[in-house]
Formats: C-alpha cells, structure tokens, sequence
C-alpha cells in the first residue's frame, strides 16, 4: 500500500489538475484550449477512480492493475489529441489544419499497427499487452511530436506566449518521463526511486500549464529574438 | 499529401526508434504518463495483477476426478498380477 508520500503527491496532483480546469474557465480560455482542458479533467476523474479502486481492493488487486494500465492508455491518447491539437494551433495561419489532422490520424492508426505487430506473438493477455504497447509507442509518438512542433514554433518565430508555455511545458515533460524511464532500464538496480519519482514527474505538467492559464494574459507576446543582420 | 504521409512515417519510424534506444537494456518496466498515482507493479514481471489461472495447470476450478487414476470408483484389479 503507498505511503503517506504518496497520497500526499496524489492529491496535490490532483488538485493541479483541477486547478488547470478552473484557471482556464476563469481566464476564458477553456474552449480555446478544449482537448488540453479535457485531458486534464480526464486524468482528475481517472485519479478519483484509481483512488476509489485502489481503497476498494488494494494495490496490488487485479482491479486496480487493470484499472490503471487502460485508463493510462486512453489518457496517453488524450494527451496525444491534446498534443495535435497544439500542432492546429500553430499551423493555423498557413492553413495546413486538414494536413496536420490527417497526419494525426494516420500516425495514430501507423501507431496501433505497430503495437499489434509487436505483440501478435504473444499468448496470453493480448489485449492488455495490446493497451500497454499502444500507450508506450504513442508516448514515444508524443514525445517526437512534441520536439517537430518545438521546431515548428521556432521556425514560424511564434510568439504566443501561452502557447508556447504549452509546448515548451509538454516537451519537458515527456522529456522527463524519458529519461526516468531509460534510468530504469539501465539501472535497474535504480528502479525503487525512478517509479518512486514517477509520481513527482506526474504533477510538473498540471503546474505548468495551471501557471500558463493563471499567469500569463492570453494576449501576451514573447519579444522577438534578436534580429539578424543581413548586409547589403 | 504525400509529404505528410512520409512525415508521418518518418516520426513513427523516429519514435520507435528512440524508444528501442531508451529501451535498449530492456528490464521490461513500463513507462507510465498520466496522473499522479502510485503505479502497480510492472505488468510483465512482477505483475501486481494475479495472471489468469491456466486452465491446464492450475484451474480455479476443482479438477474433475481423473478417470484413470483416482475415480470415485474403486479401482478394479490389475488384469496383469
């Protein structure tokens, strides 16, 4: 049974999630930002449930194993819509919506192909492995995305602010659960802390994205770089 | 059209790739990315989740009674001693 740490992280994360919800309604932004804002009430209610579960028929019930893994799944999907629709955003003003939705959706189907493939050999458990697969390739899937879209925003010289205190926001994120997750596998000696961590790592993006909808005006704009000087 | 066709076959390729580099030493955890609950045990090793009972080996159903060996029956004599 987790500690008092534990639930201690859980609930703060839990409040950071609904802290987004309520920051974007306040700040009259939460249809602009609809997926984003969704993903985030999506993982409040999941981490209600999980908690429910997990007080119903402990940790290491069946329940909650199951219970954990699927809605992690559909949560990585929506944080994978959450993700595309940040790509819209951006190439909005070139008018390349219907390439980037297309893009997604051929991604996502590359995505649950792959994830078949992979464990088609196998002999028991096919669906879970299937949920599991999917969720790790499309967190990898994510993870690229975001740095293309972090490439993108520099190219375009974007200047949203709060947009891109939303990418940059996720891009450290996934980058983060990276890194935790290579740690564990080369040292799995390590393995205690980096899941230990795990829950830390958890609460970074309903904070920052939870400031980005408290603290920055949805107007405000980044300067510009410095210029660059092109002789005549 | 086709350019975002090879972009997306690009990322995919990218992102498997990176993750069969993170991945390379291959302990089989799971990386877990939603929410701030305590994650269960890995699935494929130490499953906090109890596997399926095989129905071969250890059936969570009483195993009928083997006609061959240990019948209700009394076992009739040997036809060879």
């Amino acid at each position: 049974m987790p500690g008092s740490i534990e639930f201690f992280v859980w609930c703060t994360c839990f409040i950071l999630e609904v802290a987004v919800v309520v920051c974007a309604i306040r700040a009259g932004i939460f249809r602009r930002f609809l997926p984003l804002n969704l993903y985030m009430a999506a993982s409040a209610v999941g981490d209600l449930l999980r908690f429910r579960i997990l007080f119903h028929y402990g940790y290491t019930s069946r329940e909650y194993f199951y219970f954990y893994y699927y809605s992690d799944a559909l949560l990585t999907v929506a944080l994978y819509l959450a993700l595309i629709s940040l790509f819209v955003q951006v190439f909005k003003e070139l008018s390349a919506e219907k390439f980037v939705i297309l893009g997604a959706c051929l991604l996502l189907t590359g995505t649950s192909l792959f994830s078949y493939l992979v464990i088609q050999q196998s002999t028991g458990r096919l669906l879970t492995r299937f949920v599991v697969e999917l969720s790790q390739n499309l967190y990898f899937v994510g993870l690229v995305l975001t740095y293309v879209l972090w490439g993108a925003i520099l190219k375009l010289r974007e200047t949203r602010a709060q947009l891109v205190q939303l990418v940059l926001s996720l891009g450290i994120y996934f980058s983060l659960f990276a890194a935790n997750y290579a740690i564990r596998n080369l040292y799995p000696a390590a393995s205690g802390i980096s899941i230990s961590l795990l829950q830390f790592l958890g609460c970074f993006l309903p904070l920052a994205w939870a400031y980005a909808f408290w603290r920055i005006p949805e107007d405000a704009r980044l300067a510009p770089a410095t210029l660059a000087v092109i002789p005549r | 059209m086709k350019l975002t066709v090879v972009a997306a076959m690009v990322i995919l390729v990218g992102a498997m790739g990176l993750k069969t580099a993170v991945a390379s030493s291959g302990s089989g955890s799971v990386v877990m990315a939603n929410g701030g609950a305590p994650a269960p045990p890995s699935p494929w090793k130490n499953g906090g989740a109890p596997a399926p009972p095989s129905p071969w080996k250890n059936g969570g159903a009483p195993a009928p009674p083997s006609p061959w060996k240990n019948g209700g029956a009394p076992a009739p004599p040997s036809p060879w001693k």
